[in-house]
């Protein structure tokens, strides 16, 4: 482990410069889905309106779905970039020198999970392209496209716990704060 | 045989990779993805991959975002500063003064904002310095705050209450409505406890507050008024069958943004900040509820939760034996984890034998919230005492004894909801349906 964390400082520097990048990806993959968020509000709001005047849009909920799914998957990665998602962390620091140990076991179960469920959202947006999947509901949409946001947000979680398993394993830091945010 | 192998396993692997650190929802998925592969002898991706798009894009679902984000804004505007200096000149003179102020700001705040611990915060950091001023004993203080933030799952809106709508299939309005009635009787049992403290207690010794006069408490409680208003708008249209669940929050949003707007707090800054706290919160719930539908479909291959259930009815428990064996599993689960995993882990498989008994979903929803609420004040993992550790500073073991009286006033709480089920499912049968989907 030594020896990797003497390595040249050039080699440091790049790396940094690579985390920065990732966590700017995370972020704003954040961004979007806050973006969706707020077309969650929209829409509902305009569903409430549309109401009052007796006409009723069709497919409206259908899409706040979309948008519910579009704004918890994108978001995955930046709220597990911030320690948001929640684990337990009582063992873990009651385990000692183990501690590490169960750390690399949890980070390389999470790489295992986050890449196999990225992988089958792909899979899946294939197959609802390729047999041309439209949806149940009123609104008629191709599915596959709405289903991207959860594999492109399911990717980019598997890419940050890739991210920081690599911290994890070559600082012995994974860089995840501890405090999670509500609950 | 099998299924008792299954059963062993899935424990077992749920007990490491949570003690591990894995993150719950994730631990989830593996364990959906080791049960279909392994013992329903099926490829797992493909319909895990389905099952979380469909429940995750469900309608639903999206009160939970909108809720948040409410709660959110307005612990960004000066709302638990016009409840402090509201509800202090009306406390003040009654026997446990400003204590009072913990235990009525915490149901009032608890019921524009989903989560114990946003109540916790947003009251004690207004509360706890101010009754420190005036020389109130700290284990008052502070126990008086601990039990009473828990208002904050049980007073509507209430994630928690989302999160078990969204798994059983029950009417998330119907539930949140249901938690009101339980909810101002706990905080009646709450400020019943503050009097009998105030008199009891040698340590008792606060700096009287000042006599004020009809004017001043008049002026005082026009402050509360537009917290009401937003509350009135919110629970009302949802109890009236105007709004569905998350139509009244998209409303509360709206008001929660105009309150802002009129106080002068909807800075740019407070926008976004609000924003992306709430689309945190809500993909944290969303994993978790997306690793709980994988189990259950991977539940459902195995058929492990009905096959429970039918072993359980062997032991031909009463209503009440059975509610008793949950009331004890959440109280231990409930040491180690947090509300939302509680529910989550445990409700696809209680649900069924709690059906089975006949016992009302809408009721149960309110029984486990209570006792998740306990939870969250037992040592060693209760959210309230973390929480009222980093902002006092004490030991959470000292918290959780101070907090103890607060504890037993819930425990009797779960067994007068037993012995008067209509506290919860009164309010809810009450509700006109919305007609328009």
């Amino acid at each position: 482990m030594a020896g990797v964390r003497a390595a040249n400082s050039s080699q440091h520097h790049a790396l940094d410069k690579t985390w920065n990048r990732l966590d700017r990806l995370y972020l704003y993959s954040g961004y979007l889905a806050a973006v969706f968020l707020v077309l969650i509000f929209l829409t509902t709001m305009l569903q409430v309106a549309s109401r009052l005047v007796g006409y009723n849009i069709r497919g409206l909920t259908d899409f706040a779905g979309y948008f519910m799914a579009a704004s918890a998957f994108l978001a995955f990665a930046h709220t597990f970039n911030h320690g948001g998602h929640i684990r337990i962390e009582l063992f873990l620091s009651m385990m000692g020198r183990f501690r590490t140990v169960a750390e690399w076991f949890s980070f390389l179960v999470a790489v295992a999970t986050a890449g196999w469920l990225a992988w089958y959202a792909w899979s899946m947006v294939y197959w609802s392209y390729k047999l041309n999947d439209i949806s149940q509901g009123l609104d008629a949409t191709p599915i596959w496209i709405p289903q991207l946001s959860m594999a492109i947000g399911l990717s980019v979680l598997a890419v940050s716990v890739v991210d920081h398993t690599l911290r994890l394993i070559l600082t012995g830091d994974h860089r995840l704060p501890t405090s999670p945010d509500a609950l | 045989m099998e299924q008792s192998a299954l059963l062993v396993t899935l424990l077992a692997m749920l007990c490491v990779l949570l003690a591990s650190g894995t993150w719950v929802g994730l631990t989830l998925v593996a364990l959906a993805a080791v049960a279909i592969e392994i013992f329903a002898s099926r490829s797992a991706g493909a319909p895990v991959a389905t099952t979380l798009w469909s429940s995750s894009s469900t309608w639903m679902l999206s009160s939970l975002p909108m809720f948040v984000w409410m709660g959110d804004i307005l612990f960004r505007t000066r709302l638990s500063e016009d409840l402090f200096r509201g509800l202090a000149p009306i406390m003040g003179r009654i026997p446990g003064g400003l204590l009072h102020t913990n235990v009525m700001g915490c149901t009032i705040f608890g019921s524009v904002s989903g989560s114990s611990a946003a109540t916790l915060t947003t009251v004690g950091q207004m509360t706890l310095p101010e009754l420190k001023k005036r020389n109130y004993p700290e284990h008052l203080t502070i126990g008086t705050l601990a039990g009473p933030a828990t208002l904050g799952l049980m007073i509507p809106p209430s994630i928690i209450m989302i999160v078990y709508g969204v798994m059983t299939n029950e009417s998330i309005a119907a539930i949140n409505i249901a938690g009101i009635l339980p909810g101002f009787v706990l905080a009646a049992m709450f400020t019943v406890y503050v009097i009998v403290a105030a008199k009891t207690d040698p340590t008792y010794k606060p700096v009287p507050e000042p006599a004020t006069s009809w004017r001043e408490k008049l002026s005082a409680l026009w402050l509360l008024v537009p917290v009401h208003i937003l509350l009135a708008i919110v629970l009302g249209s949802m109890f009236a069958g105007f709004a569905t669940a998350t139509e009244s929050a998209a409303l509360g949003v709206a008001g929660a943004l105009g309150l802002a707007w009129w106080q002068k707090t909807l800075t740019w800054k407070n926008f976004v900040d609000s924003l992306m706290g709430a689309t945190r919160t809500s993909a944290m719930i969303a994993l978790i509820l997306a690793g709980s539908a994988a189990l259950s479909l991977a539940m459902g291959y195995t058929g492990l939760p009905n096959d429970l259930a039918q072993w359980v009815a062997t032991f031909n428990l009463s209503a009440m034996g059975l509610l008793m064996a949950l009331l004890l599993l959440y109280l231990v689960l409930g040491c180690f984890l947090d509300g939302i995993s509680c529910v989550v882990l445990t409700i696809g498989i209680v649900e069924p034998m709690v059906r089975q008994a006949g016992i009302d979903m809408v009721w149960f929803g309110i029984f486990v919230v209570l006792v998740v609420e306990l939870a969250q004040i037992t040592p060693p993992v209760g959210f309230n005492l973390f929480v009222l550790q980093s902002m006092t500073g004490h030991n959470i073991f000292r918290i959780a004894r101070w907090s103890f009286p607060m504890f037993m006033i819930m425990f009797i709480m779960v067994f007068v909801m037993i012995q008067f089920p209509g506290l919860a499912t009164w309010l809810p049968s009450l509700m006109l349906p919305v007609t328009v989907q």
